[in-house]
């Protein structure tokens, strides 16, 4: 394995492999993952790619798959997932494949026309059911009242009835005849349906409704729907037409409802029966499909993964070039040196699966001046950590990888911010179960996504608890409670104190034994009364000297890249100024900060000047004349600060401009090389437009793909200047945000 | 509403439709829809565009039909999202938008009760976007007042139909009468509502909404030559809130053939050079397709202004060319007739 100093070494290499075993090599260097291939048909369209056909057979695949994974989640049955990765299928499996989910997907949809048609059917008499209970009580008070008058109608056998409670019609009760149609609409449309009777008719229909209280399934799309029965009556024909023709509008369904008691019975229990019937029937098909469903699942997750490997395969061959005689697919990849070895071994597997001999697969190294991809080889505890610093931005290729210092201050940081000891070990404990317990966790497959947060930096939490341990402890803060574990220095000697009302003023020159607390801050400053502006000046200087260290740190680390890469001008125009900038403001009070720790003792704190103002002061050039009668921080400090004022104000120009200067100069010397090739590319440019007028068009597509690349090229090298301006004033910035940062911390 | 508040009921919608607009497909995808075999193709290609897997669950072969309604579907989402998060005036301005649409609709139903098709082979046929509760019954009507009393009378559109219920009874005249009439009424009140509005919105939304009323106007006036309709009654359904109004439509109302139409074009230096343009020879563009491509760059322009409403009609404009491109596109693939699968009108 390499280091994670740097990224590993990557090589371009260019792979033969046969057609016959390009598959199963394919699919060895899928499972092995060490390998980019790069896209060799960037210009050709998806649909005309060689192997398009599979990759949409792959498609269907997976949409059956979808639409069995749809099934099963509607029946609410657990897809098994055991964890299991099986290797791709070779490709004639494939077919079998094909047709297996063919099969499977015709006999779920078989199950559910039937399962449609049945619930259809359960509907339907349930409506019915319905309807005949719910007009039932609106019959039996029309019965009550014109029992005679039914009587004579039951005797002529037509289908109507008399309901209007009017005295009058009590005495000629056949002048008049009204049909009705009875018939379940859903309730959302039901006040549209009434004003739409009620304009067609001109207000000649009654309207009785009742609300069906149990919401409905409905057969196709499996929801709930609440209905309601209506009883629409009316008179003529004319108007049943159109009463028919707006229950059709609005979806109602219509039922025969038989006008007489004992008929309505009779047909009442008649559908109670059938109900019953149906009922078990549908309680079979149900089984039937559970059963079916249950099967599927058990294996759904492993077909998965099995049709996304063949999809993959086929859409990485796709990157391919295929030779002339159609026997070889030759394709370019990058992959870490250090693994070559396993690429070769396990190219020498797939080609040996596929019954080819080993020189069916070949992989050549190649040499290139494009810029490799950045290759962290990392492991479990790595990962978390180059995480963190791959979302700030990912190293270019070879570059001083930081995550391997991250893995330290990245811990160290958080604790001096935590900063307690006892929170620390709760931390410290849940990271440790969570390494302990890894195996058995990753068994579990949560599928909650802060857990995957938190489990994923299970490392990081571990040390950042472990740090933070230690810096509680150096704060001496457990549960923001401090411990007295060596004995506090200073003591309540009566005789030397001050009283003032309930505070108690110790003195650091009396009250104290003179001997410091062995290790982190004196218990006693957690209960004194001016902890707070004792904690913050020392936590803030704390804070100055290590964030400044880690400022130096990392421009340290940026001259191991300049002298890695052999960048002389980026060590003279970009580093040295850097570090003297950096120096001359922050090393500098990182100095003063240690000096005034040092120089100054409890007897002369009066004079101990702030190193804020001294800050300030310091860029506004201005030095007070002794008012205090205080002596300065040390002899000459005027001069000594105006150098370095001067050294930082003469570093901007240097880091600004010096380097851009000097590119263009040396550009100006190289431009007769510069000029022969910009015009060797627009010769080349002119070429295409000739060849793409006389080819067609998908080539034409593609040729200014590749004519935008060129144009970008030339584009780069007239920018040059201006990039090389900016890139420094980035770097400038970059610099200066966290000292400005550092200047508000003080 | 102007722009010191407009973010306050309206900034996400905006912000919405214009990440919809970056989804418009482009010329590049245009020519690799173009170089597609099969419908397949097609498919695979519009997988790596916007529409991302809208047809990943259609089972092949793949149906035109299929994709129109995927098309449809697709914008009728977008925009009934757009309509449920609105409130008004932009609500009041979506529901504008989809009463053209029930206008299509219902006089699609009126015709095909007329030629006796049953409703349920209708009802599929109408866009999603102008569908209305009582628009399934509306095969009760028989004439004209019924159809208004009955079933229109509960819909927005009520105020428009009033005009037309002097006609006698529905056949094909008519009812392409009546669609204009419609039509008339709904741009204008559209117009008016756009100017209550104010501000951009009302400036642009003018110029759009003249430019539809202007394209009726000429259309009505070509596809009235060779019937039975009166230059008066003509006249009357030329909508009146576009750039040729008033002497522009007096003269339409007066013309006899395509050439007088195109003498009237003459005066206006926008629709001058449309009809120069456009010719009935194969291989140039009809004057229906220069109309289209005049109303796409009137909808791109929409959206170089901020705060204002006009992107959303053009929004729903633009997608629906885009839909009537792709779905060319799909026919002449479909059916093998690719001489003329590049007539389709690209926007960006």
């Amino acid at each position: 394995m390499g280091s994670l100093y740097r990224s590993e070494p990557v090589a371009l290499c260019q792979l033969f492999l046969q057609s016959e075993a390009s598959y199963s090599c394919l699919s060895e260097l899928g499972e092995l993952g060490m390998v980019q291939l790069k896209d060799l048909n960037v210009t050709v369209s998806a649909f005309q790619r060689k192997f398009v056909t599979e990759v949409r057979r792959c498609e269907e695949m997976e949409r059956k798959l979808r639409f069995l994974e749809k099934e099963i989640r509607e029946d609410d049955i657990v897809i098994l997932d055991t964890g299991d990765n099986p290797e791709a299928p070779a490709p004639r499996e494939m077919t079998d494949l094909e047709l297996m989910f063919e099969r499977l997907v015709k006999e779920v949809r078989d199950l559910n026309t039937s399962a449609e048609a049945l619930k259809q059917n359960f509907l339907d008499l349930t409506q019915l059911k319905h309807i005949l209970r719910k007009t039932h009580s609106f019959f039996d008070e029309v019965d009550r009242h014109y029992d005679s008058a039914l009587i004579d109608l039951q005797a002529e056998g037509t289908e109507s009835v008399n309901l209007l409670a009017d005295d009058s019609l009590l005495v000629t009760p056949h002048t008049i005849r009204f049909e009705f149609v009875a018939g379940v609409v859903e309730r959302q449309h039901l006040s549209a349906f009434e004003r739409m009777l009620w304009r067609i008719s001109m207000g000649n229909v009654l309207i009785k409704q009742v609300d069906i209280e149990t919401p409905l399934e409905d057969p196709i799309t499996g929801n709930s729907v609440l209905k309601s029965v209506f009883l629409i009556f009316f008179q003529g024909e004319q108007l049943k037409a159109k009463v028919k023709k707006v229950c059709a509008g609005f979806h109602a369904t219509i039922y025969p409802c038989p006008e007489t008691k004992a008929q309505r019975r009779e047909m009442a229990m008649g559908v109670m029966t059938r109900i019953e019937d149906l009922n078990t029937v549908i309680t079979q098909t149900e089984v039937h499909r559970f059963a079916l469903l249950s099967s599927i699942a058990e294996s759904i997750r492993i077909w998965s993964i099995k049709v996304r490997k063949i999809k993959t395969i086929y859409h990485a061959m796709n990157w391919f070039n295929i030779d002339i005689t159609q026997k070889c697919l030759i394709g370019e990849c990058w992959c870490p040196v250090a693994q070559l070895e396993r690429i070769q071994r396990a190219l020498q597997r797939g080609a040996a699966k596929s019954g080819c001999s080993e020189s069916a697969a070949i992989l050549n190294r190649m040499d290139t001046r494009e810029q490799p991809p950045t290759y962290h080889s990392t492991n479990k505890f790595t990962s978390a950590f180059q995480g963190i610093v791959d979302s700030y931005g990912v190293a270019s290729y070879r570059e001083v990888n930081p995550a391997l210092f991250t893995i330290i201050s990245f811990p160290f940081l958080f604790s001096l911010m935590f900063g307690d000891a006892g929170h620390g070990f709760f931390m410290f404990l849940a990271g440790l179960l969570m390494v302990i317990f890894e195996n058995r966790l990753i068994r579990m497959r949560i599928t909650v996504d802060v857990w995957d947060i938190f489990f994923g930096g299970r490392y990081v939490i571990l040390l950042m608890g472990l740090f933070s341990i230690y810096a509680g402890f150096m704060y001496n803060d457990f549960f923001s409670k401090p411990l007295n574990i060596f004995g506090s220095s200073w003591s309540t000697d009566l005789k030397n104190m001050t009283v003032d009302g309930r505070y108690a003023s110790l003195s650091p020159i009396n009250n104290t034994n003179g001997v410091p607390y062995f290790a982190g801050i004196d218990p006693v400053w957690q209960m004194s009364s001016n902890k707070i502006t004792f904690l913050n000046s020392f936590k803030m200087k704390i804070s100055i000297i290590f964030g400044v260290t880690q400022m130096f740190f990392g421009v340290i680390l940026s001259f191991q890249n300049h002298r890695y890469f052999n960048e002389r001008i980026n060590i003279y125009c970009e580093f040295i100024p850097e570090m003297i900038f950096l120096f001359c403001i922050f090393g500098y009070l990182v100095i003063l900060i240690f000096y005034k720790w040092l120089a100054y003792d409890a007897s002369e704190a009066s004079c101990a000047p702030s190193l804020l103002i001294g800050l300030i002061n310091m860029f506004l050039m201005q030095y007070d004349t002794k008012e205090d009668g205080c002596p300065p921080l040390f002899k000459g400090q005027q001069a000594v600060q105006t150098c370095l004022l001067v050294l930082c104000i003469l570093c901007v120009p240097w880091l600004l401009l010096v380097k851009p200067l000097v590119k263009h100069y040396e550009r100006k010397r190289g431009l007769t090389y510069g000029a022969a090739r910009s015009g060797y590319v627009l010769m080349r440019n002119g070429d295409i437009e000739l060849q793409a007028s006389h080819s067609t068009l998908s080539i034409q597509s593609g040729d200014v793909l590749l004519q935008d690349q060129q144009r970008d090229e030339v584009v780069h090298h007239v920018d040059g200047d201006d990039e090389e301006c900016l890139s420094n004033a980035s770097e400038e910035t970059e610099v200066r945000m966290p000292c400005n940062a550092n200047t508000i911390l003080v | 509403m102007n722009s010191l508040n407009f973010n306050i009921d309206n900034g996400y919608l905006e912000g919405l439709v214009r990440g919809f607009k970056g989804g418009i497909l482009k010329q590049t995808d245009y020519l690799n829809l173009i170089q597609c075999e099969t419908l397949e193709d097609l498919k695979l290609h519009l997988q790596s565009t916007d529409y991302g897997n809208f047809l990943a669950n259609e089972a092949s072969p793949l149906q035109v039909s299929v994709i129109d309604d995927k098309l449809k579907e697709k914008l009728v989402i977008e925009f009934q999202h757009m309509r449920n998060q609105s409130v008004t005036p932009l609500a009041t301005f979506l529901d504008y938008i989809t009463y053209s649409y029930m206008i299509d609709n219902i006089v699609l139903l009126i015709t095909g009760t007329l030629h006796q098709r049953a409703i349920s082979e209708l009802i599929p046929k109408c866009h999603p976007l102008g569908s209305f509760e009582q628009m399934e019954a509306l095969h009760i009507a028989s004439t004209p007042a019924e159809l208004y009393n009955a079933v229109l009378v509960d819909t927005p559109l009520a105020s428009y139909f009033i005009d037309c219920i002097s006609e006698q009874d529905l056949d094909e005249l008519n009812i392409e009468i009546i669609r204009n009439a419609l039509y008339k009424a709904y741009l204008e009140d559209f117009y008016k509502f756009c100017q209550t509005l104010g501000d951009s919105t009302g400036a642009y939304m003018s110029d759009a909404l003249a430019f539809e009323a202007d394209r009726r106007a000429f259309i009505i006036t070509i596809n009235s030559f060779g019937t039975e309709l009166p230059k008066d009654d003509r006249a009357k359904l030329y909508p009146r809130c576009g750039k040729l109004f008033p002497d522009g439509l007096a003269a339409l109302a007066r013309a006899d053939d395509y050439e007088q139409v195109r003498a009237v074009a003459e005066y206006y230096s926008e629709y001058r050079v449309l009809f120069e343009e456009s010719s009935n020879n194969p291989g140039e563009k009809t004057l229906e397709d220069k109309f289209f491509e005049y109303e796409v760059m009137l909808m791109k322009k929409a959206f170089l202004d901020q705060f204002h409403f006009g992107i959303f009609y053009a929004y729903v404009k633009l997608k629906e060319q885009e839909s009537r491109n792709i779905i060319w596109i799909a026919e002449c693939v479909a059916q093998r007739h690719r001489a003329k699968i590049d007539s389709y009108i690209p926007i960006f």
